[in-house]
């Protein structure tokens, strides 16, 4: 009983912790790629696979998410104003007949910051927009 | 896809396959390669006529398609990549194991939004929305393609093909812009292309001579895709030991329009295209002809759920725009018109169970067998033309 109402209101408290956070889903990119923010154009270019170079021509190494993970439903729907469906129609057909490289899924959100802060021009993101040790965290214009 | 997780897997084949030196096996550093691939076995079951085997009497497990997918940036500029197919599709296809495409891109200019490069080797035949992609599932509107535009009669003609293709991308505030323009030499020797070209198997070889492709897409910011995709394809045949056939020539030529509109949950799409098709030479047996087919489908997608999507989709096909009922071609042959034509309405269910498993049911109303494979009907008196048909698939990648 305890543990349900201990439940209940942890449930609640993350609610509402986290139902701003997640509206702000956060742009993550290696601290190498230079810039502070990004426009929403770049960022739908950049996970179509139609920008594959960053402004200083380093190429940009694109991190995903499962499709069915929650923050990258919100991630695509929000920031790209896409569906998950559509992004990976875009990348099977880009990718099978070898004219691009699909983005490289991770497990979770840990090994999406640690793959990101461990490769050079890499972009990805996570559900909260926060600071990351060895990440920088790039603004959406 | 999940290429760090199976990185001791991936080295050893890739190396295998491509003969490199395994790769640094930094886990966490985004790789330079990736292998994904896919398998998928299908049912099918119809009224009075066969597909893809005996699916007429009974239900035909002959559909099976399965790949393996590499590439491999070996260099910033150059990318190597190529697929391995199996496939079998009732007495259509049974060719088993094969190496779909092997090529070779080299991006010469890049900048941020603007790619020019050039892909040589056994390459990829751009062809409409599905083409390059056509024997993978999950990419197909339907378990199967549109068979007026996308025949798989004559697949082998439109797969891929020795050649180089020159290529570039951009995108720009009213859209992003892409262009192939190439050519290749495609490979007309396969019993299903005698089968639609010349009417029937022939003892000879209808050799590729050359073919010019080139196709323009323009993704508008409405999310509309505009596409046209031109191809110019010649063969010479060489008659065989006792053939009625003398050394003729064909020669197919189309113009293909596409348009797509994607709307919130909904996909509209339709492709329509006039292929010229003349053969000449062959002697009494085949006198020369000069044929306007008309081809072309209307499809809506629509994803009502997440996972679910139902699609619509109504496809046409005349083997001679001026012969629409294939009374004059009956009436001059002795043959039955409806090979002449075919319409079919189809409705389709496809389930992402998870982002690994696909499942699909199809249903295809026919009039007419302007499509229907050769190979799995070979008694032309014996097909029939009204006729139904239903499939499942279930759809597995990696």
């Amino acid at each position: 009983m305890a543990q349900a109402y201990f439940f209940f209101w942890r449930l609640v408290l993350l609610t509402c912790l986290l139902s701003p956070l997640t509206a702000s889903a956060g742009i993550i990119v290696n601290p190498d790629v230079e810039g502070h923010s990004i426009s929403i154009a770049s960022l739908r270019n950049i996970y179509t696979l139609r920008q594959t170079l960053w402004p200083n021509h380093q190429p940009i190494v694109v991190f995903v998410l499962p499709d069915d993970h929650p923050a990258h439903v919100t991630f695509a729907k929000e920031k790209l104003g896409l569906y998950p469906y559509r992004l990976r129609q875009t990348w099977d057909r880009m990718s099978f007949s070898g004219m691009a490289s699909a983005p490289i899924q991770v497990k979770d959100e840990n090994e999406m910051r640690a793959r990101v802060r461990a490769t050079p021009g890499a972009i990805g993101y996570t559900s909260k927009d926060m600071v990351y040790d060895g990440i920088k965290t790039l603004r959406l214009e | 896809m999940t290429a760090s997780r199976r990185l001791g897997w991936n080295s050893l084949l890739l190396g295998s396959l491509l003969a490199v030196s395994p790769v640094q096996a930094d886990e966490l550093v985004g790789p330079r390669y990736q292998i994904q691939g896919f398998a998928a076995q299908g049912l099918i079951g119809s009224t009075n006529n066969r597909f893809f085997g005996d699916s007429r009497n009974g239900v035909s497990t002959e559909f099976t398609e399965a790949g393996l997918h590499g590439t491999w940036q070996a260099l910033d500029a150059v990318r190597l990549s190529g697929q391995v197919l199996y496939r079998r599709a009732g007495e259509s296809d049974h060719d088993g194991l094969r190496v779909d495409y092997a090529q070779a891109d080299w991006q010469f200019y890049q900048t941020e939004v603007s790619q020019l490069g050039l892909k040589f080797g056994k390459v990829k035949l751009p062809y409409g929305l599905y083409n390059e992609t056509r024997d993978v599932p999950f990419t197909r509107s339907g378990i199967l393609l549109p068979q007026s535009v996308y025949v798989d009669n004559s697949r082998d003609l439109l797969l891929a093909a020795p050649g180089a293709f020159l290529h570039g991308a951009s995108v720009q505030e009213y859209g992003a812009f892409d262009f192939l323009l190439g050519w290749v030499r495609p490979n007309f020797d396969s019993p299903s292309v005698d089968y639609s070209f010349l009417g029937n198997t022939r003892p000879g070889k209808l050799e590729g001579k050359g073919a010019l492709g080139a196709r323009l897409r323009w993704d508008l910011p409405t999310d509309t895709t505009l596409m046209l995709t031109y191809a110019n394809a010649r063969a010479e045949y060489a008659p065989g030991s006792s053939d009625t056939l003398a050394a003729g020539k064909v020669q197919f030529r189309n113009i293909l329009f596409t348009v797509q509109q994607r709307l919130d949950t909904v996909t509209l799409t339709a492709e329509y295209g006039e292929p010229r098709f003349d053969t000449a030479g062959f002697g009494p047996f085949l006198p020369n002809s000069h044929r306007v087919i008309q081809s072309g489908y209307l499809q809506g997608e629509w994803r009502f759920l997440p996972a679910w999507e139902l699609m619509l989709r109504h496809d046409i096909f005349y083997r001679d725009k001026h012969d629409k009922d294939g009374h004059l071609f009956a009436a001059t042959t002795g043959l039955p018109a409806h090979s002449m034509f075919a319409r079919d309405t189809t409705l389709g269910l496809r389930w992402d169970t998870t982002p690994n498993l696909m499942l699909r049911a199809e249903f295809h109303h026919v009039d007419g067998t302007g499509w229907l494979p050769g190979p799995d009907n070979p008694i032309f008196l014996g097909r029939e033309q009204r006729w139904n048909m239903w499939l499942l698939q279930a759809a597995y990648r990696f």
